[in-house]
């Protein structure tokens, strides 16, 4: 079952069974999640594996909204992983929509530009690809006010949202979300991270915001993989890990220079 | 009597309109690839690497076709693919291609 109550409240499942997990079940019903990431961590594949999982196990019909990154680019990534993109909206599954941001915000109207795919695939989740991108096309004074908008429209269209945040710095401790206040606007927060580790450039997932519930609170290592996303265990034995060069504790250091001098001897 | 059995010479004629120029030919290509696209003329055109004047006659023949279909969002008008007319003229074109190729090998 994917959309399943856990202590009361129901939940949709991304169907990444690990992240499912750091959720307590998964993320709220109805509610408007910020993915948040850098290029590279994965925010796409997320989000696709977000919607084929409601499709798939709990018949939930998907939009996909898109401005920039062409469709045809988002079939054929996918199929990698092997989601068939374009069968699913043959069969009103799915609905990829590419548009402009200004159709939506400002003088735009979601209403009349969306309820033909809301209505033809019954579309349950929505991915906004991206929220940054939408945001360029508002006044600073009034992309909170306009992002508010959006996020009620499908809350009133009973819809869960996930929408995507494209941050700048692919390493680095600065961790600015947004400048104008938009995490308030939202009911969870993801991050994704790339981090350093011993010269390897890992990537690192962690709940930052989950009005309501109670979530996992550490950072956990994931992966993509060819079936999609899976997270693993947390960073347990490095600090500094949302800094992007995280260092190895203490005790793990010593444990390390003694295993060292044992084999010397 | 449907649209389809009455005009069995549409597809040539069809073809025709379709591939008139280079640019909507252009259109087609990105609506096919990309049939969720629903933009105005200038966001379309951006997707081309092209500007609206560039392109908008092209789209409103496409719309006379009633290959693309317009509506109004907010202040804008928009087009889009009309997948229904899209599937039908993709058969006539196949039907019509593989009549043609029947003809020449009987001849």
């Amino acid at each position: 079952m994917n959309t399943v109550a856990t202590t009361g409240t129901p939940r949709v499942k991304t169907g990444i069974v690990e992240f499912d997990a750091m959720l307590r079940g998964g993320f709220m019903k109805g509610d408007a999640v910020m993915l948040a990431g850098s290029a590279g961590t994965g925010k796409t594949t997320i989000g696709l594996q977000y919607l084929m999982n409601g499709i798939k196990t709990a018949g939930e019909g998907g939009i996909y909204l898109t401005f920039e990154q062409h469709p045809d680019q988002i079939y054929r990534d996918a199929k990698n992983f092997g989601w068939d993109l374009e069968k699913l909206e043959a069969e009103d599954k799915l609905r990829i929509v590419f548009t402009s941001p200004d159709l939506i915000m400002g003088e735009g109207d979601p209403e009349s530009l969306l309820q033909e795919p809301i209505k033809a695939v019954n579309a349950r989740r929505v991915v906004v690809d991206s929220l940054s991108h939408m945001s360029m096309f508002a006044n600073n004074d009034d992309i909170r006010q306009e992002t508010y908008r959006v996020i009620n429209f499908f809350k009133r269209k009973e819809m869960s949202t996930l929408l995507i945040w494209e941050s700048p710095q692919i390493l680095g401790s600065s961790f600015s979300i947004s400048d104008v206040g938009l995490s308030f606007l939202v009911d969870a927060i993801v991050s994704l991270k790339f981090v350093e580790i011993d010269s390897t450039i890992r990537r690192a997932i962690v709940v930052l915001k989950m009005r309501g519930s109670d979530h996992d609170k550490s950072l956990r290592e994931y992966e993509i993989t060819k079936d999609g996303v899976k997270v693993h265990s947390s960073f347990k034995d490095y600090q500094g890990i949302m800094s992007g060069t995280p260092t190895r504790m203490a005790s793990e250091k010593f444990v390390e220079l003694m295993g060292k001098a044992a084999k010397r001897k | 009597m449907s649209d389809r059995a009455k005009a069995p010479q549409m597809p040539e004629n069809l073809l025709n309109t379709l591939l008139s120029s280079g640019t909507k030919a252009d259109l087609l290509v990105l609506f096919h690839r990309n049939p969720g696209l629903i933009d105005t003329v200038e966001g379309i055109a951006r997707r081309m690497g092209k500007k609206g004047k560039g392109i908008e006659t092209e789209v409103s023949e496409l719309a006379k076709a009633l290959i693309l279909q317009k509506k109004k969002v907010g202040n804008s008008e928009v087009y889009f693919l009309n997948r229904e007319k899209d599937r039908e003229v993709q058969r006539d074109i196949a039907d019509y291609i593989t009549n043609r190729g029947g003809k020449k090998q009987s001849r």
